[in-house]
């Protein structure tokens, strides 16, 4: 462990050195009085080619090509880098012709989700460990289908034949919506339980005008609630780790088109662009 | 409508020489034969229960079997669960070790092949897109042939230049009388050495059920002197040299520890029940039932190292006890007692409680020769009387500073892994890349499952462990689930397995699955006389055949996911302290 801290340490001082090396260089040529923006619109497609590439490190996981922890670590870092060199490639200023305005947002919101990417990557797994059991995401459909028929077991034990359906009356007017599947998928991104707090209070309320048995079945529907909203709580995070990709890496693609397009134009009309 | 009946099954309906590989049955006649053979004649036969009489053991858990000039009897490697006997005639021990040893090509083990670098490119689209496919002809017994011969009406692997292997490697010879493959037998590890045939010889075969009730109800203990005996002898010596302590110490002094050394043998020896009790247990007791070697308070006699097994080392908290340790194999406990005894002047009493956990064999090395030890070090400059030995990391005790984390992983017996997969849920972004790398290593069949119990923020997800004592491997009546030889992970044979689920009903940590088989095109492969699915146990195997090793570990992007050899104290030390 404390090796990988040290080889972590070196990884960030030379990256660290070389982009210091990088924006020097640029800063010594631009002092020449040529024009730099060709050298960083390469360098600039190099870097997002190579961030593009951790997806295919991804699916070559059986190949001697580095640890996924190193390609993310970098994948980081030349990020940020590329973030510079963007910012020196369009001389701090908003492009004005419609390709380049087109290339300048889809970067802008790469870049953005990338970030928020690494944020969420950090947060949410804390978050996740604090409430409910750890589960699968793709079996949370199965949990979700045994609260739902353990509390429609409660509430058929407790059917009666008069019209006197108290069990029954709440959970059509208060529940069934809410076990019939994920809910309050906001309020869990935002960490609220204010939802939770009304359910219980309207569970508590009823308490005082039922029968010993059905009150005994009201206090196992309200276990079941927990587990339900620990159950939407899991949900509701995991699918924000699972679609902010859905957005990095479509995004990624269509800048790496737009980008490919833009370098094809500019070495077209570079003989008369000066 | 009358409910199906049975007998139930006892334990000797089909005795051990009318399994697969006997010749003829055990007789009356055999047993009495046997019982004027030594060691059997010296043993007290007055100390067995009727029910389980010597003759009843002999007979039912012995079988006398015979060999041919060159026959392998057992291999370097293989996992030990019988001993022999040597009846008539001469069987050679290879006593070679390393890489100077005979090569496993002529033992007729075939190396697992590591895919090249095409092979596992071309995994991207050459993966099944079906579960569990495999070749119809491996599934059917067509294999590449090798040294094999049909020998009293069982296929064995034979050395075809008995000479040549004579005059190339070093060997002993045994001859009749002579016991062989006791000590992997009742030590559950595979056998050091290759024994096979000289000439025509019979041999008397008896598994381990068998020995142990022997050494449990002989009151003599003829078998159990002999056992210890022939382990003082072959490998007691190079088992305290593996411990700095004894590494610098005088032939002489060696001799002298070698001569004093005990061995005791504590808990249950019976397969994996206790702890699949423990685990089942909502209390986790753990105080229950485990046998106390030195109690804390207690002045110790010597010092004791681990043989087998694993030790807890737990301290008196209020009204309880709480873990604070535990020992694996070539661990050693009451080294620094005796040695702030020898400071001071005064024996001092341990500190803590060593108990066994489970079954545990270990030796017990005398305090006065303990002392001898140090006495000698400190007059040659180590100043081992002030200053511990450096211990290497694996004869450290292993510790964590949270030990309710320890004692959680003790109780669910974690603790036996080599290869124990562990998931920091802090880092973990569910992400699945680790299972999907798993399943692309595996044809698209992933091996282990993300989830199982939670221990402060670490996950132990359903995965083999590769146990360091492989309960699952006892029963496998093909061998089929076997220790690999070059780095010691175990693995299963797809074209040995015989989906008999003995091994996945004896992993304590249900980390074998039994599954249905299928060819290319994704039909259910059939036994072609019940029609019934073939099925086949599968496991993680640390991705054995891949260059870059496992596959979930290098692909996790957090570094959330790692494996940990739970006898390694400094690995385990650093991972739990994260």
């Amino acid at each position: 462990m404390i090796q990988q801290l040290i080889q972590y340490r070196i990884r960030v001082i030379s990256f660290l050195v070389l982009v210091t090396l990088t924006l020097s260089v640029f800063w010594l040529y631009s002092l020449t009085l040529s024009k730099t923006a060709f050298a960083s619109g390469i360098l600039l497609l190099c870097c997002i080619l190579f961030l593009a590439a951790y997806q295919w490190r991804k699916k070559l996981s059986f190949l001697s090509l580095g640890t996924a922890t190193v390609w993310l670590q970098f994948h980081i870092f030349v990020g940020l880098m590329s973030s510079l060199l963007f910012l020196m490639h369009i001389g701090f200023r908003v492009p004005d012709g419609m390709l380049e305005f087109a290339l300048f947002l889809t970067y802008c919101f790469v870049f953005l989700s990338g970030v928020l990417g690494w944020l969420l990557s950090r947060i949410i797994p804390y978050r996740l460990l604090s409430r409910g059991e750890q589960v699968i995401y793709e079996r949370i459909p199965i949990y979700y289908r045994k609260v739902r028929e353990a509390v429609e077991q409660l509430v058929s034990e407790n059917l009666k034949t008069d019209e006197e359906n108290a069990v029954a009356d709440f959970y059509q007017k208060n529940l069934r919506e809410f076990f019939s599947g994920p809910r309050n998928q906001l309020r869990h991104i935002l960490h609220s339980r204010r939802h939770r707090h009304q359910l219980t209070q309207q569970v508590s309320q009823i308490l005082p005008y039922l029968e010993e048995r059905e009150q005994e079945a009201m206090k196992q529907i309200a276990v079941q609630i927990q587990l339900k909203d620990d159950l939407d709580y899991q949900r509701s995070l995991q699918s924000v780790l699972k679609t902010w990709l859905f957005v990095h890496v479509p995004l990624t693609w269509t800048l790496i088109l737009f980008a490919l397009f833009h370098t094809i134009t500019v070495c077209a009309f570079a003989s008369t662009s000066g | 409508m009358s409910e199906p009946s049975v007998t139930r099954p006892r334990r000797w309906d089909k005795p051990f020489s009318l399994e697969a590989g006997s010749e003829n049955e055990m007789t009356d006649t055999d047993v009495e034969e046997l019982l004027q053979l030594t060691p059997f004649c010296q043993i007290d036969s007055s100390g067995f229960k009727r029910s389980l009489s010597l003759q009843e053991i002999l007979k039912n858990d012995a079988r006398i079997v015979g060999f041919d000039d060159g026959d392998i009897i057992v291999r370097r490697g293989d996992w030990g669960s019988s001993a022999f006997l040597i009846l008539s005639g001469n069987v050679r021990v290879e006593l070679e070790r390393g890489e100077s040893s005979l090569p496993d090509e002529i033992l007729g083990r075939r190396h697992r092949r590591m895919k090249t670098l095409w092979e596992s490119f071309s995994q991207l689209w050459r993966n099944h897109r079906e579960a569990e496919v495999r070749e119809v002809a491996e599934v059917s017994g067509a294999r590449p042939a090798m040294n094999t011969r049909l020998t009293r009406g069982r296929t064995r692997i034979y050395l075809q230049e008995v000479s040549a292997v004579l005059d190339k490697y070093r060997t002993a010879r045994l001859e009749p009388g002579h016991w062989f493959g006791e000590l992997a037998a009742l030590g559950r590890t595979s056998r050091v050495a290759t024994v096979f045939s000289e000439g025509v010889s019979q041999l008397l075969e008896i598994r381990w059920q068998g020995i142990r009730d022997i050494l449990r109800y002989d009151t003599h203990g003829g078998l159990k002197s002999y056992i210890e005996d022939a382990f003082r002898e072959r490998a007691l010596a190079s088992f305290l040299r593996t411990d700095p302590l004894f590494q610098e110490c005088s032939t002489e002094l060696m001799q002298r520890i070698v001569e004093q050394a005990e061995f005791y043998t504590f808990g249950n020896y019976d397969s994996s029940r206790p702890f699949k009790e423990l685990n089942s247990n909502p209390l986790r007791i753990t105080e229950t039932g485990e046998p106390v070697i030195i109690r804390e308070g207690e002045t110790p006699r010597g010092i004791v190292m681990i043989r087998s097994g694993l030790a807890r080392i737990s301290q008196r908290y209020y009204q309880g006890r709480r873990t604070v340790g535990y020992l694996s194999p070539g661990q050693v406990f009451g080294l620094e007692v005796i040695q702030s005894g020898m400071k001071a002047s005064v024996s001092q009493p341990c500190q803590t409680q060593l108990s066994a956990i489970g079954h545990l064999n270990v030796v017990v090395i005398p305090k006065e020769l303990v002392e001898e030890i140090l006495e000698q070090q400190n007059t040659t400059g180590n100043n081992a009387v002030t200053e511990p030995p450096r211990l290497s990391p694996t004869c450290q005790t292993v510790k964590i500073d949270d030990e309710a984390l320890l004692g959680q992983l003790i109780d669910r017996n974690y603790v036996q892994g080599t290869s124990l997969m562990v998931i920091d849920l802090d880092r973990c972004t569910r992400c699945d890349d680790c299972v999907r790398a798993c399943a692309t290593a595996h044809d698209n069949n992933p091996r282990f499952i993300r989830h199982g119990p939670v221990l402060n923020h670490f996950m132990v997800p359903s995965s083999c462990l590769h146990c360091v004592d492989p309960v699952c491997m006892i029963e496998c009546p093909t061998g089929a689930i076997y220790r690999d030889l070059g780095q010691g992970d175990i693995v299963i044979n797809d074209q040995t397995c015989i989906g008999c689920a003995q091994c996945a009903s004896n992993c304590p940590f249900d980390a074998i699955r039994m599954v249905d088989i299928r060819d290319s095109r994704g039909n259910l492969i059939v036994d072609s006389k019940t029609h019934a699915p073939l099925t086949q146990a599968t496991k993680c195997d640390l991705c054995i055949d891949q260059r870059t090793g496992p596959a979930c570990e290098r692909a996790c992007p957090h570094d959330a996911l790692f494996r940990v050899d739970m006898q390694d104290a400094v690995q385990v030390e650093e991972v739990f302290a994260r």
